[in-house]
């Protein structure tokens, strides 16, 4: 029954296996695993808490390089070393040993200190030039003020003693009067001077005039370029300031107010040449500071540069390592055999390549205890697991986004490969758009490896679904030929089935009516170009696209529902067969179905010839209904009688959906419990050692010498997750009438819903049209000369960007939109049950693609 | 040339399609999805062209337009 592989029509078959692994190789094992990608590991001590774990210590340990890592990289982003970028495609790393490891553990630990030092070095030196560049600034500024302010000590002494006098009084008015030498000191004036940022010096100047009540003469000049602030990094300008004042106490009260303001104080001297002196001192220490600040900083950016050049690669393999402990971590441990036990699940079609690897890992460590993988057997719900190529990957996806299928039910999957990009291109039928379409999904295809490294997000997506454009794309040309668009023009490729029937005197500007050309011929592909731009256009076109999509609805839906047939019978199931599938089926057909023939039987009869009138079939299906048995206009003899006898037979279908698969069901139950079986559910062997273990099973830690073969399992935590399923009739009862409201109403509005495929390609049809006759046909019909020809290329250049804007990404995401929503609600609602989990493998390739954290360093 | 039999003559070209597909479609894993895809593809295809072909066969109403240029008329 099994088939000897894997399919993508279903998800692989899953089992569960035990592995034994030595404790020596533990790690080395879950590497080769974790290379692998194909098991999925049980947690067998979920009763331990995080910290109780056994390999906790194994993690903080890599937990903490991994922040050394960090701090290297934030180190490197401030110097501006750019970072070596890990292409995984290129470069493979081999599995590190222990050893490996721990020299990297320990070459980060001495790497941190020797750049947490270095950049605290560096840090004090910066400081230190930035105090010695301001001094120089206020030595520079104030000795100005105090050459400028020499001249005024008259002034400033007047001001003093003349109540009168303004405070601030510019003196720049005034240095005429300079005629007398006179220390500041012989008029008991002080002063502070120092530097403040600029932002600040208002507030500043405010606070001093408060305190001081105005006792101060403040002289301030901007440093005109910017100061290196050491602890952020950033530029901040500033300003050098003054403060005369005189009084002890209120020299110091400037000094803490200063302080308080966050400005910088330097000690500055009265005397010129003692001033000249202190210049010359802090130039030469600032040389010094500068020179040491240099080769520091080279020796800082050598070492981040050598770190550059393999972070990346540590990054990754702790990344790996750190995965690979908290894998063992999962683990438990026999202290006795001093072996781990690993449970978990695996394509069972991939079991003897792990067992191969398994194998390799043990020979390679030369030991002789091998690993040991054991299936065991177990009810327990396996995972879904979908193998995708790069082809299917997306179609899957969007599928996943829904929901997980069941285990081994049908993959939704394989009928949207072709049923979403086939309603998408009903919708977007135009053959130029098309084509558009389908250059920029084959230049996505065939320059498939250098764009996968672009990481702008909304190109990633759409290059996510390269090959779901494609066929997407390759309908749409093909809808396009049918619909005979081609932005919204129409192609003559074949001869007309029309002609114009020109009447006796007719002039240009009297309607003209087609007649058939030949009563044998018809137009062999597509809508026959004639009726493009015609009155009664759209009449035509809208009673055959809606014609078309309740057909192509009908078609998807049955189509849908075969599904649910061939599911029931791989579970084995024969009662959702007759009790849903069968009945279900007759009930769509006999209405639905019917339509469809009706539709066609109408299209294939040649009314006018029989001289009849064509009936509304609109109508006839209302009447169905309403008046059983009442016929408006004959669409042939006997219809009357079908008709009663079909409405009958579906109405016949809802009890025996409604009530067959319950009772049956409680029968079943019945029958089963009368011959004294336990229902199926009612113990569940969640693993291997339930049933031996029975006597002991109770505290989840029975011994490990059963003589089974198998080791031991923590069971407390697998009861929580697993559904006990005992038969309640009244359950199964509410659930089928659910099922049954449900479905025969969906038959109505899902089919209903399937006019959108009618609506949207009309919209697209109609959009193109106004599009073209509000740029190109003006154009074409105006351009005269030169000028002509000019304004025809830009209108040109407006009508493609526009079409390929609206009408085709714009259109083109609303009809991508609208067949999903057929895909996953008309369609899966048929068959599909969504009630799997998803199989997620321990695997460091989808450990280094999902992390975010890991992204920056991978090319 | 054509006329209401290419409906058939369309049907019997795309079920030889459709097992030509099913014959040769590549063995291994994927041979399944190969099959589906392709012959799903095909009738799609071919439902779409059936529908177009059979609403023009006996069409109810034809194209009346008065803008016709007299170049035009008989083209």
């Amino acid at each position: 029954m099994a088939p000897t592989k894997d399919t993508p029509f279903r998800s692989a078959d899953m089992s569960m296996v035990q592995l034994y692994i030595s404790n020596e190789i533990g790690r080395e094992v879950v590497n080769a695993l974790g290379e692998l990608g194909l098991v999925q590991f049980r947690d067998l001590n979920g009763d331990l808490s995080a910290f109780q774990r056994a390999y906790t210590k194994d993690i903080r340990r890599l937990d903490n390089v991994e922040r050394q890592l960090r701090y290297f990289h934030s180190q490197m982003d401030k110097a501006g070393i750019p970072l070596r970028k890990l292409d995984l495609d290129v470069e493979t790393l081999a599995p590190p040993t222990t050893t490996e490891i721990d020299e990297l553990a320990e070459r980060c630990q001495g790497l941190e200190q020797r750049v947490s030092s270095l950049n605290e070095s560096y840090e004090t030196l910066k400081k230190r030039e930035v105090e010695l560049t301001e001094w120089r600034w206020v030595l520079r500024e104030a000795g100005g003020f105090f050459d400028r302010a020499h001249g005024s000590v008259e002034e400033i002494r007047a001001s003093i003693d003349n109540d009168d006098a303004p405070l601030l009084q510019d003196i720049e008015h005034n240095n005429g009067a300079a005629d007398v030498e006179r220390s500041f000191s012989g008029m008991n004036i002080g002063f502070v001077a120092g530097v403040i940022a600029r932002d600040r010096v208002a507030a500043f100047e405010r606070i001093l005039w408060r305190t001081l009540r105005g006792n101060l003469y403040m002289n301030q000049a901007e440093i005109p370029e910017p100061l290196i602030d050491p602890s952020t990094n950033e530029p901040v300008a500033k300003n050098v300031f003054v403060i005369f004042a005189h009084g002890k106490e209120i020299l110091a009260k400037i000094r803490k107010i200063s302080e308080s303001m966050g400005a910088e104080v330097y000690n500055v001297d009265e005397n010129s040449d003692l001033r000249r002196d202190q210049v010359h001192e802090v130039n030469a220490r600032l040389n010094d500071v500068q020179n040491v600040l240099r080769n520091t900083q080279q020796t800082l950016e050598a070492e981040l540069t050598q770190i550059s050049r393999a972070l990346s690669a540590w990054v990754v393999l702790i990344g790996k390592e750190k995965a690979v402990y908290s894998t063992l971590n999962l683990f438990s441990y026999d202290g006795a055999r001093r072996t781990l036990i690993a449970e978990g699940w695996c394509p069972k079609h991939d079991l003897p390549l792990i067992r191969s690897t398994l194998q390799d890992v043990t020979n390679r460590a030369g030991l002789s205890v091998p690993t040991i993988i054991n299936e065991i057997r177990t009810n327990k719900k396996p995972p879904t697991y979908l193998k995708t190529n790069k082809f299917t990957e997306a179609f899957q996806t969007i599928v996943n986004a829904y929901g997980t299928a069941t285990y081994q039910e049908v993959n939704p999957a394989i009928p949207v490969i072709v049923t979403f990009p086939f309603l998408f291109a009903v919708m977007f039928g135009d053959f130029g758009h098309a084509i558009i379409m389908l250059c920029a999904s084959l230049a996505m295809i065939y320059w498939e490896k250098p764009l996968k490294k672009v990481t702008f997000e909304l190109f990633a997506m759409v290059y996510y679904g390269r090959y779901i454009a494609l066929v997407m794309a390759v309908f749409s040309v093909y809808t396009g030929l049918i619909y005979n668009d081609v932005f919204s023009k129409s192609m003559t490729l074949f001869s007309s089935q029309w002609e114009w029937d020109v009447p006796e005197g007719w002039t240009e500007g009297d309607t003209l009516v087609g007649k058939l050309k030949d009563p044998n011929y018809r137009y062999p592909f597509g809508l026959d170009w004639r009726w493009h731009g015609t009155e009664n256009d759209l009449l035509f076109s809208n009673s055959y696209k809606m014609k078309m999509s309740i057909i192509l609805g009908w078609a998807h839906m049955t189509y849908s529902l075969c599904f649910s047939y061939i599911n029931a019978r791989h579970f084995k199931k024969p009662i959702d067969i007759w009790g849903n599938f069968v009945p279900g089926m007759i009930f769509f057909q006999a209405i639905f179905g019917y339509l469809v023939v009706c539709i066609i039987y109408k299209w294939s009869v040649d009314w006018f010839a029989i001289g009849q009138q064509p009936p509304g079939l609109l109508n006839m299906l209302i009447y169905m209904f309403l008046q059983p048995g009442f016929i408006d206009i004959p669409l042939y003899s006997g219809q009357a009688a079908v008709q009663k006898f079909l409405l009958f037979f579906a109405v016949l279908q809802v009890p025996i959906l409604l009530f067959l698969k319950p009772f049956y069901l409680r029968w079943e139950h019945n029958r089963a419990r009368a011959k004294g079986y336990r229902g199926i559910g009612e113990r569940s062997r969640v693993s291997a050692l339930d049933e031996d273990d029975e006597g002991h099973g109770a505290n989840g830690r029975p011994s490990g010498e059963s003589d089974e073969g198998v080791g031991m399992i923590a069971q407390g935590v697998d009861h929580e997750d697993e559904e006990h399923e005992e038969f309640e009739f009244g359950e199964v009862m509410i659930h089928q009438v659910i099922h049954t409201i449900e479905f025969c109403l969906n038959c109505v509005s899902h089919t209903a819903s399937y006019l959108r495929l009618w609506a949207l390609s009309l919209a697209h049809q109609q959009l193109s049209a106004v599009l073209w006759s509000m740029t190109m046909g003006p154009a074409l019909k105006n351009g005269k000369g030169i000028g002509g020809a000019i304004f025809l290329v830009v209108i040109f250049a407006a009508f493609f960007c526009l079409s390929c804007i609206i009408l085709i990404i714009m259109e083109g995401v609303s009809a991508m939109l609208h067949s999903l929503r057929l895909a996953w609600v008309e369609s899966f609602s048929k068959f599909a049950e969504f009630g799997g989990w998803p199989f997620a493998p321990f695997s460091f390739g989808t450990l280094l693609e999902e992390n975010e954290e890991l992204k920056e360093y991978l090319g | 040339m054509a006329n209401g039999w290419s409906i058939f003559i369309g049907l019997a070209i795309i079920l030889a399609m459709c097992t030509a597909a099913w014959v040769f479609a590549p063995k291994g894993e994927n041979q399944v999805l190969w099959r589906s895809s392709l012959i799903l593809a095909f009738v799609s295809c071919y439902l779409m062209w059936a529908i177009t072909f059979l609403a023009q066969l006996h069409p109810l109403i034809e194209p009346r337009r008065s803008d016709i240029r007299k170049e035009f008329v008989h083209h």
